[in-house]
């Protein structure tokens, strides 16, 4: 009966947000007096899946078939099905994040069970299965019920602060037959963005918008990123007048992001894009229109000229770096 | 090439979420409905340009929803599309939706499904791929471009960090998202059109829903914001340390 | 609609001594479907090409305006009402207006949209023979080539029919020559076909021609600096023995100026529909802004100085809006009734617009004064950013103004007014007479004092309205009297009377609007309609009174003028409105809405 959870890494290095997912996956087995198997696929060393006794896991089923170092979703979930079954699991835990979107929805259509997507609470199962969620790109918070009895969850990562506790997993082979149509889709090409920080998943994020003036001052914002270990994002019109890539787009219609610190430059903070941003933990906005709706949603606000904050705060946080080493 | 796209009725962006019946519904009163972008800008009008270049032979539409979601539909319709299939349901429950729309497409044999990368109600971004394993199919999720080659689809797509290039056999589900294709406005051309093509209603076979939304919440206000001196960002830099702790 | 129906359909300037039926009338919350995704077809486009180049467009880029011109000529919005023969979509002229008044939220773009659709493919499309519409219209249809049209001179401005500029036939007896200059053409730098007037020979009216960009001896000035509208077009046209095959000629020798004065019908009451797009969108900018500008630690929306304004602005823009929709509706329904009595398509659609030119005018007067008290109210909310060019105001209060100025400045359509009325009156098309000896009658009779025993939402109103029709009734009939044929020169009580016209008109077309909408949707879903009513016709009976009160002291004298003021009271009296609770009420619904919303 124990609680399944899928585990991501990338090239070997089980990711931190996986932690939170096994963290979150822990919670529900103390809860309903089970425990949790995590569910690892590809090549990862003994020591990194060990350590997922850390955040709660007491086992780790493996799947060592190097093809899963690459996300084959149907292989994921024929994976899962079988961990599934070996464990007699009735809840399912995945990362609400590209894999764990291609992978949750068709372990709940396979087990016909009820799936929260994006869970931002742990389930309340005082009355049913009750979790929280964002909806209307975070102008407002569900709570939804899951009534089958089977449960799948993906959890929106960065989400639930890691605690670690002194534990180790033991570690079980885990054989799958897979199916002819499992490795349907062929990679044919990566491009992986090298030495960035992914949007998604970073913790601070520097975002620019129309105030930048154009494509040229982006340099201040990439050196303010840089400087922080932060990834880069950008308003709708920047990304519709091409002055960034599209996937730097944080907003209603662009990614929905949840740092830990988003710093909004020459953002005016429309709904749509407050949207996006909303969940961040804290926001901190540089405008030089002390109206703009932004500085409402904000917790510090710098009423300037960007080209002339920007680079102060980068030399700020240059120096707070020398001085906290 | 026969083409699914799907879509959904969404409240335009800039709607404030009012909530009513203490809290257990959003109330939609004066609330202009759109298509869902993603659905819009992306999905059905890769579809269209498809058959625009003789690639895909129809190009239909379909949507979960009772009477009230048809003029979204036709509004879709106005941009193009040989005919739209309206299933008559009233659905918040992803699993549902997708077992009905997987139901309708099985009856027909579409080559490639097309759909937005989520809905920007609901955000799930789930239904997708919830079809794809309805109907047995691959799935390949917030492409950034597409292409077929015969009985291939290729598709760009977004991963953690960077992109890739994938591809697989039809019948696929794609979910698309921007990049895809340019977003386009309806013509008078094809306003004057959509009244013209067929909007099928198809009630469906029952499908229990798997969840239900017991109530809602709006976000707390922020606390109030503390304005930082221009010229000290140093400030601003320990406040982040030591009071957000977030550096 | 069936014949006896428009038999019976109230004339041009009959709404002075007749009722209309609410339920007759066309309110925009009957759009349908169809038109609402034109609409919205409208509004995308602005949004996506023409207001993120906004500035661009008023430093007129090079080749952008007539290229965005091709981009709405793409989507088919400058062939709305084009017959489908010659390319168009065919549609009703309500739904041209819909376009108009979407894009009339464009700012310089609207200008030059109106212009090409308008006064630059009308007379083509309206007096031009197969082969001129053939040849051109397509061509204007899609936007491949852009109209402009070439009336006023230096010295011919209101006075038209005065213009110097010549024709005459080339020796050959092939050609036109037209010599002279042209001045304020709109869409002149880009355009490629000109409706050009001038007087053949020593004619004493003036002949159109079509003169292509091409022809030998057009020239052109340089652009005009001008106070607002910068991003449209603005030159003088020069013509030197300028050569214009004589199949060019457009309609027969010596009609241009009915041409022109056809076109001109047209183009207010289309004026009209676009500085009510410009208002909406002033209203929406207006409303975010006051919710969003905090002072004293709340929104300034929170405060009554600025709730006023913003429930004035949509109180007079839901009312201009009324008029020109109600109008709009008369001009479709005269037509399609000719039509079905076997004349003409076109001759239709002339007829029926010249119909109700005095609607056209008054419409044209009101909503362009709508337009720039919404504006300057704007610049009022927005405070100091009011007045920064970085703000939207701006531009918006600069380009508004012009529209008191162009087809007709607002005094010649007041003029108009009034001398179009009497002169249908004289030539017995309307019975003043009857109802204005009616109203003498009565004023010699005991009053009612105006008591309303009846009940119903709309009782008061009707009544109201029913005496500001004997107000102007009794000023009218009686400067007619007294002045004889010196009113024309009475300019001041000229202006008194259109006021007093326009009032009416208006006030009684928000009536009727809001009576149908109530009828339609019931009265809870209409409580802040109710209220604008209610205040616009509380305010409208001080107007009335002003303006009367003013022209009778000019001409009426003794016994008599006491009597007529009094009258005058008695016609404006309303009953005690608390208009201030009102106002709050309709300012509260666009708070909350944060946009226009009606």
């Amino acid at each position: 009966m124990a609680v399944i959870v899928l585990v991501e890494h990338t090239e070997g290095n089980i990711k931190k947000k996986s932690f939170e997912a096994v963290q979150y996956a822990a919670n529900i087995a103390q809860k309903t007096g089970t425990g949790v198997t995590a569910v690892v696929l590809g090549t990862v060393a003994e020591a990194e899946m060990t350590a997922l006794g850390q955040y709660g896991a007491q086992k780790v089923l493996h799947v060592a078939d190097a093809r899963l170092d690459e996300l084959h979703a149907r292989a994921y979930a024929s994976a899962l099905m079988t961990a599934i079954q070996k464990e007699d699991s009735k809840v399912i835990v995945t990362l609400h994040d590209i894999n764990g979107r291609a992978v949750a929805p068709r372990l709940a259509v396979k087990l016909k069970a009820g799936l929260v997507a994006g869970a931002l609470s742990y389930p309340d199962m005082a009355n049913g299965f009750v979790i929280k969620k964002a909806v209307f790109s975070g102008k407002a918070f569900a709570f939804v019920n899951i009534t089958s009895d089977v449960k799948v969850i993906s959890v929106m990562p960065n989400t639930f602060p890691l605690q670690s506790i002194d534990g180790k997993a033991t570690i079980e082979k885990l054989e799958v037959t897979f199916g002819d149509k499992d490795f349907g889709i062929k990679v044919k090409e990566v491009n992986k963005v090298k030495g960035e920080v992914s949007l998604a998943d970073a913790e601070l994020v520097v975002s620019g918008g129309r105030g930048m003036k154009g494509p040229e001052n982006w340099g201040l914002i990439e050196d303010l990123a840089k400087e922080m270990g932060a990834a880069t994002a950008c308003s709708r019109p920047v990304a519709d007048a091409d002055w960034r890539p599209h996937h730097e787009h944080v907003g209603q219609t662009g990614g929905t992001i949840r740092p830990n610190l988003y710093v909004a430059v020459g953002i005016s903070g429309a709904i749509q894009h407050l949207a996006g941003v909303n969940g961040s933990k804290t926001i901190v906005v540089i405008n030089k229109d002390p109206e703009a709706p932004f500085f409402k949603a904000a917790n510090y606000g710098v009423i300037g000229d960007a080209m002339e904050v920007l680079p102060r705060l980068t030399e700020a946080v240059k120096r707070f770096k020398e001085t906290h080493k | 090439m026969k083409i699914l796209v799907c879509i959904s009725q969404v409240p335009d962006t800039s709607t404030k979420i009012i909530l009513k019946d203490n809290n257990t519904a959003i109330n939609n009163q004066g609330t202009t409905w759109i298509i869902n972008p993603y659905d819009e800008w992306y999905a059905l009008i890769k579809a269209l340009e498809l058959k625009e270049s003789g690639i895909a032979t129809e190009v239909h539409l379909v949507t979960v929803g009772k009477a009230d979601v048809e003029p979204v539909i036709r509004k879709a319709l106005a941009l193009g599309g040989d005919e739209a299939i309206r299933i008559d349901a009233d659905s918040t429950d992803s699993y549902q939706t997708a077992s009905y729309i997987a139901d309708y497409a099985r009856s027909v044999g579409y080559e490639l499904v097309l759909c937005g990368k989520e809905s920007i109600d609901y955000n799930n971004g789930t239904t997708g791929t919830m079809i794809a394993e309805l109907l047995d199919a691959d799935y390949i999720g917030f492409a950034t471009h597409i292409q077929t080659e015969g009985n291939t689809v290729i598709v760009q797509r977004e991963i953690e960090g960077g992109e890739e290039t994938d591809s697989c056999s039809l019948p696929a589900v794609v979910s698309c998202q921007k990049g895809v294709a340019e977003a386009r406005i309806p013509n008078m051309r094809g306003i004057m059109a959509a009244r013209t093509r067929p909007l099928k209603v198809i009630i469906p076979t029952e499908v229990v829903a798997v969840t239900t939304i017991l109530s809602y919440e709006l976000p707390p206000a922020k606390a109030g914001i503390r304005l930082i001196n221009p010229d000290n960002m140093d400030e601003l830099v320990e406040l982040l340390h030591t009071e957000a702790k977030v550096i | 609609m069936n014949a006896t129906e428009s038999v019976n359909a109230i004339k041009g300037g009959e709404f002075l001594i007749r009722d209309t039926p609410a339920a007759s009338i066309f309110i925009p919350e009957e759009w349908n479907e169809e038109q609402l995704m034109i609409a919205e077809t409208c509004t995308n486009f602005l949004a996506q090409h023409v207001v993120p180049n906004l500035n661009r467009i008023d430093e007129q880029e090079e080749g952008l305006m007539p290229h965005l011109m091709e981009e709405a000529g793409a989507l088919g919005l400058l062939s709305i009402s084009v017959p489908e023969e010659y390319g168009g979509f065919g549609k009703d002229f309500k739904t041209s207006m819909l376009v108009t008044e979407k894009l009339g939220a464009g700012n310089s773009f609207s200008v030059a949209f109106s212009a090409h659709t308008g006064i630059g493919t009308l007379p083509i499309l309206y007096y031009g023979t197969e082969a001129q519409k053939a040849k051109y219209i397509p061509k204007l249809a899609s936007g491949e080539w852009k109209g402009a049209y070439c009336l006023t001179e230096p010295g011919a401005g209101s006075d038209a029919n005065s213009g110097k500029s010549r024709a005459r036939l080339s020796e050959d007896g092939k050609y036109y020559l037209i010599t002279g200059q042209k001045m304020w053409i709109t869409n002149a730098g880009f355009a490629d076909v000109f409706t050009v007037f001038a007087k053949i020979d020593n004619d004493e009216n003036l002949s159109a021609f079509i003169v292509e960009k091409g022809f030998e001896g057009l020239s052109l000035n340089t652009e005009e600096h001008k106070m607002g509208i910068k991003g449209s077009s603005t030159r003088q046209v020069f013509f030197n023995d300028c050569k214009v095959p004589v199949e060019n000629l457009l309609s027969e020798r010596q009609n241009g100026f009915k041409i022109a004065v056809n076109i001109l019908n047209l183009g207010r009451i289309k004026l009209g529909g676009a500085t009510i797009g410009a208002s909406k969108e002033i209203i929406t900018q207006s409303v975010r802004y006051a919710n969003e500008r905090e002072q004293f630690g709340r929104p300034i929306s929170k405060y009554g100085a600025i709730r006023y304004k913003l429930a004035q602005q949509v109180i007079r823009t839901y009312a201009s809006e009324s008029a020109i929709y109600r109008a709009s509706q008369n001009m479709e329904e005269a037509t399609e009734h000719m039509v079905a009595t076997g004349m003409d398509e076109i001759k239709a659609k002339l007829k029926g617009t010249e119909q109700y030119a005095i609607e056209a005018a008054i419409i044209k007067v009101d909503a362009s004064e709508t337009l720039d008290y919404v504006v300057d109210e704007g610049v009022q909310i927005y405070g100091g950013m009011g007045y920064s060019a970085e703000a939207p105001m701006d531009r918006a209060y600069r380009d508004s103004r012009i529209n008191r100025i162009f087809e007709g400045t607002n005094e010649i359509n007041r003029m108009l007014t009034v001398d179009m009325m009497l002169k249908r009156a004289m030539k017995g098309e309307l019975d003043l007479m009857g109802p204005a000896q009616k109203v003498a009658g009565e004023l010699m009779s005991i009053p009612d004092f105006n008591a309303v025993d009846e009940e119903g939402l709309f009782v008061k109103e009707k009544k109201y309205i029913a005496n500001f029709k004997k107000a102007v009734l009794m000023v009218a009939g009686s400067a007619v009297q007294k002045l004889m044929a010196q009113l024309g020169k009475e300019q001041e009580v000229l202006m008194n009377l259109a006021d007093m016209l326009i009032e009416l008109y208006v006030s009684e077309s928000i009536q009727l609007r809001v009576e149908k909408l109530v009828g339609m949707r019931g009265e809870e879903a209409c409580k802040e309609h109710l209220d604008m009513m209610r205040v616009y016709v509380n305010d409208a009976a001080e107007k009335i009174n002003k303006s009367g009160k003013e022209a009778l002291n000019a001409f009426a004298e003794g016994d008599e003028r006491r009597m007529m003021l009094m009258g005058l009271r008695r016609y404006t009296k309303t009953e005690d409105l608390n208009t201030t609770q009102a106002r709050r009420n309709i300012a509260a619904k666009v708070i909350s809405e944060n946009k226009y919303c009606f």
